[in-house]
């Protein structure tokens, strides 16, 4: 079945590795944990023995995270939009839990509900507050099952619904008031505990309280430092986008390169573009020129498909970065050598305004 | 005859345990280590009884070069360790590498910096492999953080796997094939302790029996030697600078005397201290989550005791509640970044440590107080009073003073002279006191050099990287007055290519460019150091100038200075440039054309591009901007920077006539601060002919104009008096 989705979960994606690396693991493991903490590290950072590579940042960033979970305090990921933080979190649920689906997704319409748990009207209306006429949110299944929670954008939620998280996360206990007897209080189990990721461009939505911050570890994470990496990733993954999108041809190897150094140069300006131009914005920017070449000319799309696409996708509809981009285009562009940068530089008339 | 090879790496406790217990069970004939040859005869100076950390420092000056560098010692150095337990077990101790000053060592700073990056394959192959960040990290994973059971064998598989096939280059096989002649040379029980990525090479080579080695004698005409000086734990930190040693010196320091377990303790409480003093809030609550965290991490990574990164992973988790600007340092393998997490820089610093060095009383004094006695005396400035030097034909007196006043020696204070390599000052006034602190300052810079100018060079230089834009056109003209060339590091330019403020940028370009340009006395016009950096001042100074948004506000002096710099340069030099004139004046075209730009950046656009000749409708641009509280500043711009130009064209003075004619009382009022501040950009001769135009369009006096008999402000004062009372009388229907 699995065949057939669009994107499966880390689980369901990498089932054989989890399987293997579950068969061999001999070392001790933390209660309620599927993987010790060394095969989960194995699992996400990969090894030369047929666990592919899943997160290219640093391997102590994944160990703190990891013996950060092994802890009484949750672990927040912050970073910058598109420096795979929720994949990451993603692929350690999937490690140390078995099941990366437990997860509440914030925002301003986020509400207690669907953290902790609400009703099955009917049912409540039928039978009154019974067991079977509650319905569980991630929040409530994970302390009773002893799963990590996945709590993504923790940021956007309003204040409210953010602080209550606090006593969950001390008490380790959720209590249902409505029902009555052993029913009335879930305990968590061990296993259980929060990765939630937040984006340091929301800072100041919603601030997080210091009582919260105070029971989350926090891991920063980082765009890839390195253009090698950078760049071969951009070049994997757009390959992969396009094959699935029936482009037959892929992407060219100077065009990609020009198109990393360009996000690259523009990420690391003092003065920043208001959208973030992360490795996962590459790659989406990469998958539309391949896109437009291939649709439009039958070919694998050239420096003047990044102008358009830089337009639509870094620019969005910010006049200042626009300029920005304008000028980098402008002022920078025809400073480079190789021909794929003259191509940028006369294609700068192609973004709009 | 026995060899027994000792693979090291520089400044590492576990090595340096290995070598002591080797010397003291072999109780070898003969101890070689890796060290200067030529300062075999000198080993009881260093003995002396210093408190470490200290260095040896070689100068060499020939007539193709100059070099200086270091060979340093801390407490935990194995060579160091090799030197003083091989005497004490009585063992011949000898240092057997090339001498400092060989050209094989005319790329390097410090004789005991990492050679692990010519290896880099293989061991980012083993980070991977061991899931470490990098080599450093590694090297705590599988030496200093582990027991040492069979460290020799794991030393030697290390090594010989990181060196493999590797051909060394041509400096490290000529240094190989030197040192494996002292082995051939030693007879009985030899305990040879070398950089770990020379031992399979120095292996191979040293078969046989063979003489004593000459040592190399510099050549005839060279200038060179080597003497003690104090170091200190912040140079030896690979955080803090380039070929340095390993990082974080105060933790190995404490890992030496009281093993991994003791620093890990020791380095949490320090850090906290540190933070506490800070005033950073730092609970028992963190302080159990950075200790679950540290041991946690420890056993993940299969390590009795926590190490070195255990500790900094733990603590940056549990201390630091936000997000970080910068990756930790430890984790990139790099010095500290701009802007990293205050916290993180004190972990940094607590792990660095203060420690200073100091040389026993009994050592002989550097040559640097020789060499400045001497030429204080050669120069008559060893007296005290004030000393007045005429710059043109005192241009040595006057170096010397600037040389000690950069290396801080007490004493010596300059009251005044130029300021600029544009200033067209040619003399200068001293002031100098005898001071007792004079002698330890100059030991303490003899570190830097054995002559005080290539002292106060290196001095200058090593303040590059950390200087803010600002100082740094400061750094540029002490350097002038020093008589230095300012090699143009990488860091310089990168400074000025990251540089957020067009004011500071404005003042460096136009510092740089006036002693690229004029400055014949202090000898560095033309000099080719200053292009690149004229080139990237110009550069980064388009950029941001293209980036100035802002409506109708005063006219900033700085910013118009920082445009007239740029213009200057793009005028004048415009061969060094990396920027083509065309692409520079359509950047100053859309900036004049933007709407959205201040008016005061719009007027020097236009000015810009006029005064470069490029086809710009002065007028018709100053037409667009005749509103009364932009046209000041527009014509402050335009005056600041092609005032010439103005004075050679009567239609823009035409134009303004029939501006300000046209304006209403009122307008005239709002205008007139920002179109006398505009003004004020002509000296007094230029405004005569202003005038003169005005009365040539209009009739009057061009004199009775410029020297009106009342204040101007008084007049403007009366005008807006005489407004409100018209207003008044109006509103009332008396008029």
């Amino acid at each position: 079945m699995s065949k057939d989705l669009q994107r499966p979960p880390a689980e369901l994606r990498y089932a054989d590795e989890l399987a293997a690396l579950r068969a061999e693991d001999t070392d001790p493991r933390p209660p309620g944990w599927a993987l010790s903490l060394a095969a989960a590290r194995r699992f996400i950072v990969g090894d030369d023995r047929g666990v592919s590579r899943k997160f290219v940042g640093d391997p102590s960033l994944v160990d703190r995270a990891l013996v950060t979970l092994a802890t009484s305090r949750g672990l927040m990921l912050v970073g910058e939009p598109g420096t795979a933080k929720s994949l990451l979190s993603e692929l350690i649920a999937a490690a140390v839990s078995g099941e990366s689906t437990l997860t509440i997704q914030g925002g301003a319409a986020t509400t207690e509900d669907q953290i902790k748990y609400s009703w099955n009207y009917a049912l409540l209306v039928a039978e009154g507050p019974t067991p079977r006429s509650l319905v569980p949110a991630p929040m409530l299944r994970g302390m009773a099952e002893g799963k990590l929670v996945r709590f993504e954008e923790i940021t956007r939620c309003p204040l409210e619904v953010q602080d209550c998280m606090l006593s969950l996360l001390s008490e380790r206990v959720l209590a249902i008031p409505e029902l009555t007897g052993p029913d009335g209080m879930v305990f968590a189990q061990a296993g259980f505990n929060v990765i939630a990721t937040a984006n340091t461009r929301d800072r100041g939505v919603n601030e997080m309280s210091a009582a919260l911050k105070r029971r989350f570890n926090f891991e920063t994470v980082f765009p890839i430092g390195s253009y090698d990496t950078e760049l071969g990733l951009v070049e994997r993954e757009a390959a992969r986008l396009l094959e699935q999108s029936g482009v037959a041809v892929a992407p060219r190897r100077d065009v990609l390169e020009v198109l990393v150094t360009a996000f690259r140069d523009l990420r690391d300006q003092p003065e920043r573009l208001s959208t973030v131009m992360s490795t996962a914005e590459a790659v989406s920017v990469a998958h539309a020129v391949g896109l437009r070449g291939w649709y439009l000319r039958g070919e694998a799309g050239t420096a003047a498909d990044i102008v358009e696409c830089l337009a639509g996708t870094a620019a969005k509809d910010n006049a200042d970065d626009l300029a920005r981009l304008r000028r980098y285009l402008e002022q920078q562009a025809p400073r480079r050598h190789g021909e794929q940068w003259q191509a940028l530089h006369a294609a700068r008339h192609l973004l709009p305004g | 005859m026995t060899v027994t090879y000792i693979g090291v790496r520089h400044h590492s406790p576990a090595c340096s345990r290995l070598v002591a217990a080797t010397i003291e069970a072999i109780r070898p004939a003969h101890v070689l280590i890796e060290g200067p040859a030529d300062l075999n005869h000198r080993l009881d100076e260093l003995l002396l009884g210093h408190r470490l950390p200290i260095a040896v420092y070689t100068y060499y000056r020939d007539d193709e070069r100059v070099h200086g560098s270091w060979t340093p010692f801390c407490d935990y150095s194995p060579e160091w360790v090799a030197l003083t337990v091989g005497r004490s077990v009585g063992a011949e101790v000898r240092f057997i590498d090339l001498p400092a000053w060989h050209p094989a060592f005319a790329d390097r700073r410090n004789r005991y910096a990492d050679a692990d990056h010519r290896y880099r394959a293989v061991t980012e192959r083993l980070c991977r492999e061991f899931a470490v960040d990098n080599v450093d990290t590694l090297w705590d994973h599988l030496v200093e953080a582990v027991p040492d059971d069979e460290l020799a064998e794991r030393l030697t598989t290390y090594f010989d796997l990181v060196r493999g096939e590797t051909v060394a280059g041509e400096d490290d096989r000529a240094r190989e094939e030197y040192m494996a002649s002292w082995v051939r040379a030693a007879g009985g029980p030899v305990v040879v302790v070398t950089g770990g990525f020379h031992t399979p090479a120095i292996r191979a080579l040293a078969v046989g029996k063979g003489p004593w080695p000459e040592v190399p004698q510099p050549p005839a005409d060279a200038v060179g030697g080597s003497y003690l000086v104090p170091y200190s734990h912040k140079r030896l930190d690979a955080f803090t600078g380039y070929q340095s040693g390993m990082p974080s010196p105060e933790y190995y320091q404490r890992l030496w005397e009281d093993g991994v377990g003791g620093a890990a303790d020791a380095m949490v409480e320090e850090v906290v201290v540190r933070l506490r003093k800070r005033r950073q809030l730092v609970s028992t609550a963190d302080l159990i989550a950075a200790r679950t965290l540290t041991s946690g991490l420890a056993r993940l990574r299969g390590h009795e005791f926590p190490s070195r990164t255990d500790v900094l992973d733990g603590l940056v988790s549990a201390l630091v509640h936000d997000d970080l600007p910068q990756p930790p340092p430890w984790s990139t393998r790099g010095t500290l970044a701009p802007g990293t997490h205050p916290a993180i820089v004190e972990m940094v610093a607590a792990f660095s440590g203060e420690r200073l060095g100091r040389l026993h009383a009994a050592t002989p004094l550097p040559p640097l107080v020789a060499d400045v006695t001497a030429e204080l005396e050669r120069l008559g400035l060893d007296g005290e009073g004030p000393v007045t030097l005429d710059l043109t034909a005192e241009l040595a007196r006057s170096r010397t003073l600037h040389r000690l006043r950069v290396l801080g020696v007490p004493g010596f204070e300059r009251r005044s002279g130029p300021s600029s390599g544009a200033d067209p000052v040619l003399d200068e006034q001293w002031q100098l006191t005898p001071d007792d602190g004079r002698l330890p300052a100059l030991i303490e810079a003899a570190g830097h050099g054995a002559t005080l100018a290539s002292c106060a060079a290196s001095m200058l230089r090593s303040q590059i990287p950390q200087a803010g834009i600002a100082d740094l056109a400061t750094l540029l003209f002490d350097g002038a007055l020093c008589g230095i060339d300012m090699e143009v590091t990488a860091a310089l330019a990168d400074g000025i290519a990251t540089a957020g403020e067009l004011d500071a940028l404005g003042h460096v370009l136009a510092t740089v460019l006036g002693l690229w340009r004029h400055d014949r006395i202090f000898g560095t016009a033309g000099s080719p150091a200053f292009e690149p950096l004229i080139a990237a001042a110009v550069d980064r100074s388009l950029w941001i100038m293209e980036g100035v948004r802002g409506g109708p506000a005063p006219a900033e002096p700085a910013r118009l200075r920082a445009v007239v710099a740029t213009r200057d340069a793009l005028r004048h030099a415009g061969s060094v440039l990396d920027i083509s004139r065309s692409t520079a004046l359509d950047v100053v075209a859309r900036i004049a054309a933007n709407a959205d730009a201040p008016p005061d950046l719009r007027g020097a656009a236009c000015g810009f591009g006029w005064s470069l000749d490029a086809e710009v409708d002065a007028v018709g641009a100053l037409a667009g901007v005749s509103g009364p509280r932009i046209v000041g500043d527009w014509l402050a711009g335009l005056f600041a920077v092609a005032r010439d130009r103005v004075l050679s064209d009567d239609r823009v003075i035409a134009v303004l006539d029939d501006v300000v004619s046209g304006m209403s009382e009122e307008d005239f009022l709002i205008a007139l601060p920002a179109l006398r501040q505009g003004f004020s950009f002509f000296p007094p001769a230029e405004r005569e002919t202003v005038a003169r135009m005005v009365v040539d369009l209009g009739g009057g006096s061009a004199r009775s104009l410029l020297r009106a008999e009342v204040d101007p402000l008084v007049v403007a004062r009366g005008m807006a008096l005489e407004a409100t009372v018209d207003r008044v009388l109006a509103e009332q229907g008396l008029l």
